[in-house]
């Protein structure tokens, strides 16, 4: 997608002084041509070109070269996802460099939360190696269990089979094992592609229990229970008929181009004891296996996060307001429970003193984009994060919200569609998506240098080092 | 008498603009296109065909059926094609009404289905009024669930006049205290044909049908009155009668149950007479929000009204130069008619600023019963909410369109935006929507979290 717009006025006279300067290749004139092709403008580094000597508007002798802004870089994006912020997770995708810890990339515009918080970083940056830094999480800080540790302070959350293709998913379980973390299957089970990875994956457990089975739970380390989503708290998953193609109903055991519900909440679930039950019975087909429970953010968040721990959770995952989804009503994106920002520091809060903070991995999501995203929701409590549309822009989603009718996703992503998601390949994707991974790691280390730390662990709950700055927000509703 | 179980339902069907849709975004094709024909493949929606007179070129894009997903631009060889935001969306709307509201109204009235959208939430974090509070959920359940999708039932009536605090009895066991009038609507939301400017009478009658068909109310001018009640809709209809008419003078239709009547400095001298003229009938004050409305309101329960109809501007503020929002004016009459002990003997109607589904359950949080549904309803019509409004230059030409027309998209919106009161009542683990009023502890609001989130930041600045 290009930036810039580059134009040749018809005054141009082909001399193609333009192509020798440019070494960035916008221009070129294909051998035998007359004519010079139009300008390659995805190229273009845009008007901080000025400043070169090989300027091509400058030295054009026709003047007939002009730069500007395009216009599909400015109907790309919103407030939460600039068009600067999509761009930047593309660039990090396809080169995996950092990128600077000031670039106005790192944050949205959406006037709140993320967006307004800001790191206090020392100016210099003192010599570091990367490879003396963790930025690992520890997934179970209970005293039983299998202890596990990842090596980056996140893992992949619940897309299904059937939100997103065969190819996202092994892409994602391909890049997970290499940086040892997890991918949540979301709720639908996961093809036999899929199987030879499934240390690396989470088995997700909801109310419709759609492609769970005693198998898919043995083979999981994890189990996650999917008690509420916060992009639709309070309503259940739902994947339109449209998209229930004859592999995903086959893996969800139902009927082929019906609509599937997976109603709230589970009715089995009405106290912290029914929650230990629901748990054991995970856990008497898999004793082995570490829960996580995974819900929203209503008002009394921090009670029921300390439900979870009393039920035997060892991660609990808040999942806010603002979090992605593949079709959700818009009234509750935006209206229901309370975006993440202000959740981590109250369950964070609320489990320390109640004592038992330490014995809980708290992973947040929810409109978390950005590693510096996942560094302020670090400071602000949390054990680490959890992904899920930052990897989808990364594989080259323009969040055009068309995920959910239709055949899905017109690029290919989350579409389960034979011949729509012939356009990438999990190869393709892995690499992607571990380019993004090791650009983000070095981000944090860049930052925990800075901040003169080793593990990312010392930041859990440092609000100290995080500015708020209050600014009106006035474009609400566009 | 046996009274069949009937479940309350609007039924919605397609119900296409009579307007060609507004894009948001327009693609246009350079001169340097080559007519490769890449793009006409790399659509799915089917943006882009060749000519159909000469196939040897492609037609103009068809920006309506463009998702915006730049699939054609990233594909064209050429960089041929460029996605642009349009230029007559992005000159819609003004203050609540943004463009987005608009057209999401549009789709609404079409349709008659919630909004349903793949992709997580995109615009600003928070904003003023409505967009500063975020509703509850409850995360492990009470029953409910789901009225949309057929199971157990949530009701989303609303009582329209006074409910006595207490009764009475004589000693024989029968009711002492003398019943005011009292009646149920099946949904929160009334129709509000008197605050936009005068309608076409097709319109007028398609609201009356609609209100017909949903069970609920419409507010018409006085003089409008007889007109509107044709067809069996007389328990529908509300006459707003003018200031200072006398009440003895007025001739109703038979079957009217509601009368408001608008009022001024000067209305409680008036309010004896309206209450003893229309004793068998539910009296309705309109009054125009201002600060301190809520003492007025409390006033006129002690005169013996039963509606207060509380009208907020078209941004949904009181008037005056220190207006609060509804958000908070709403609550301010909601807590001073508990504090009261009262609260149950006046139904709260309000209008005015609704402009998007969630106003509706945010109003009720913070205090109506009831809510007024008025320029949504001319929206619904693809009105493109122009500042000068005149039925001739009308861009829609609103006045030729039928009444079936007008009263079908009518009940598309009221139905799809009662279905996302259902997705929010479920959320929250409610099966009535009466409950929800004034529930301001099952909402959440900004300025709370704010406070909360900056005292949690031992470096943040404190407010």
């Amino acid at each position: 997608m290009n930036r810039f717009k580059v134009v040749r006025a018809d005054t141009c006279i082909s001399c193609c002084l333009c192509e020798s300067l440019c070494p960035y290749g916008v221009h070129r004139r294909v051998e035998g041509h007359t004519r010079i092709l139009p300008p390659d403008d995805r190229k273009c580094i845009g008007p901080a070109c000025e400043a070169n000597d090989f300027f091509c508007v400058a030295n054009c002798p026709t003047n007939s070269l002009s730069l500007r802004e395009s216009d599909n870089f400015k109907s790309l994006g919103d407030p939460r996802w600039t068009a600067d912020m999509i761009l930047a997770t593309w660039h990090q995708a396809e080169t995996g460099a950092p990128l600077p810890l000031d670039h106005p990339a790192n944050e949205g515009r959406s006037g709140g939360g993320f967006d307004e918080l800001r790191l206090v970083l020392p100016e210099k940056t003192p010599r570091y190696d990367p490879d003396d830094m963790s930025t690992s999480m520890e997934l179970n800080r209970r005293g039983t269990g299998e202890r596990i540790r990842t090596s980056v302070p996140f893992y992949g959350g619940g897309m299904s089979f059937g939100s997103i293709s065969v190819h996202t998913m092994l892409a994602r379980v391909v890049a997970a094992r290499k940086w040892d973390t997890f991918v949540s299957t979301g709720e639908g089970g996961y093809p036999k592609l899929l199987v030879p990875y499934s240390d690396s994956i989470i088995t997700q457990i909801a109310t419709g229990l759609f492609g769970v089975r005693e198998e898919t739970i043995q083979r999981s380390r994890i189990i996650e229970f999917k008690y509420a989503q916060g992009a639709k708290p309070g309503l259940g998953g739902h994947l339109l008929g449209d998209k229930n193609t004859p592999d995903v109903a086959r893996m969800r055991e139902a009927v082929p181009y019906t609509s599937l519900f997976s109603p709230f909440p589970f009715h089995s679930v009405y106290s912290v004891e029914d929650h230990k039950k629901h748990f054991d019975w995970a856990l008497s087909i898999n004793p082995k296996a570490l829960l996580s429970a995974k819900v929203s953010t209503p008002n009394d968040v921090e009670m029921v996060a300390v439900g979870s721990y009393y039920a035997g959770a060892h991660i609990v995952h808040l999942d806010g307001g603002y979090g992605g989804t593949g079709a959700a009503p818009e009234i509750a994106k935006k209206n229901i429970a309370m975006p993440i920002e202000y959740a981590i520091p109250k369950v964070h809060r609320f489990l320390m003193a109640e004592g038992i903070r330490d014995e809980v991995t708290l992973v947040a999501s929810g409109g978390i984009r950005t590693a510096l995203d996942v560094a302020k929701a670090i400071a602000l409590g949390a054990d680490g994060v959890v992904t899920g549309t930052s990897e989808l822009v990364a594989l080259g989603c323009v969040r055009c919200g068309n995920c959910e009718s239709g055949r899905g996703c017109p690029r290919g992503i989350a579409t389960t569609d034979p011949e729509l998601e012939r356009q990438s390949t999990s190869d393709w994707g892995s690499s992607i998506l571990d380019n993004l991974y090791s650009s983000w790691r070095a981000q944090w280390c860049e930052l925990l240098a800075r901040l003169e730390m080793s593990d990312i662990s010392e930041l859990v709950g440092r609000t100290d080092l995080l500015r708020y700055r209050q600014r009106p927000a006035k474009e609400v509703g566009e | 008498m046996t009274i069949a179980y009937e479940r309350y339902h609007i039924p919605l069907k397609n119900v296409a603009g009579r307007a060609p849709r507004i894009p948001e975004f327009e693609i246009s094709r350079a001169d340097n296109c080559v007519n490769c024909g890449r793009c006409e493949r790399a659509c799915i929606y089917g943006v882009h065909e060749r000519s159909g007179t000469d196939p040897r070129e492609m037609a103009d894009p068809i920006n309506r059926f463009c998702k915006n997903c730049f699939r054609c631009i990233a594909e064209c060889p050429q960089g041929a094609l460029t996605m642009s935001e349009g230029e007559e969306y992005a000159s819609l709307g003004r203050g609540v009404w943004t463009s987005n509201r608009m057209s999401t109204i549009w789709g609404e009235a079409e349709t008659g289905k919630i909004p349903v959208f793949g992709a997580g939430y995109r615009g600003m974090f928070a904003g003023d009024g409505y967009d500063s509070m975020w509703t509850d959920m409850s995360e492990i359940v009470r029953p409910t669930r789901d009225g949309i999708h057929g199971r157990e039932f949530i009701s989303t009536s609303a009582d329209i006049g006074r409910i006595p605090s207490f009764l009475e009895f004589l000693p024989s066991g029968e009711i002492a205290t003398n019943m005011p009038p009292l009646f149920e609507i099946p949904i929160p939301m009334v129709l509000d044909a008197t605050r936009t400017s005068v309608l076409p009478e097709n319109v007028e009658d398609g609201i009356a049908i609609a209100a017909k068909a949903l069970r609920t109310l419409v507010f018409v001018p006085l003089d409008r009155t007889s007109r509107a009640a044709r067809e069996g809709c007389e328990g529908c209809v509300v006459p707003v009668v003018p200031a200072h008419t006398e009440p003895s003078s007025l001739r109703l239709p038979d079957g009217v149950r509601m009368v408001e009547v608008v009022v001024d400095g000067s209305w409680r001298d008036e309010m004896e007479a309206l209450t003893a003229t229309f004793e068998d009938k539910v009296v309705s004050v309109r009054i125009r929000a201002e600060r301190g409305v809520e003492e007025t309101i409390l006033d006129m329960l002690d005169m013996g009204v039963a509606v207060a109809n509380v009208e907020y501007s078209d941004d949904g503020m009181e008037y005056g130069d220190d207006g609060r929002h509804a958000m908070e004016s709403l609550r301010a009459i909601h807590a001073k008619l508990v504090s009261a002990a009262r609260r149950d003997e006046m139904t709260i109607m309000a209008g005015g600023g609704l402009a998007a589904a969630e106003h509706v359950p945010k109003s009720i949080i913070c205090g109506a019963d009831v809510v007024c549904l008025d320029k949504s309803l001319l929206i619904a019509l693809e009105c493109r909410n122009c500042i000068d409004c005149d039925p001739v230059s009308c861009p829609v030409d609103v006045s030729s369109a039928s009444p079936s027309w007008v009263s079908d998209r009518i009940s598309n919106l009221v139905g799809a935006w009662r279905d996302q009161l259902l997705e929010v009542l479920g959320a929250m683990g409610l099966r009535e929507a009466r409950r929800l009023r004034g529930e301001f502890g099952r909402a959440i609001f900004f300025e709370d979290l704010e406070r909360d989130f900056t005292s949690s930041l031992d470096g943040g600045e404190r407010t």
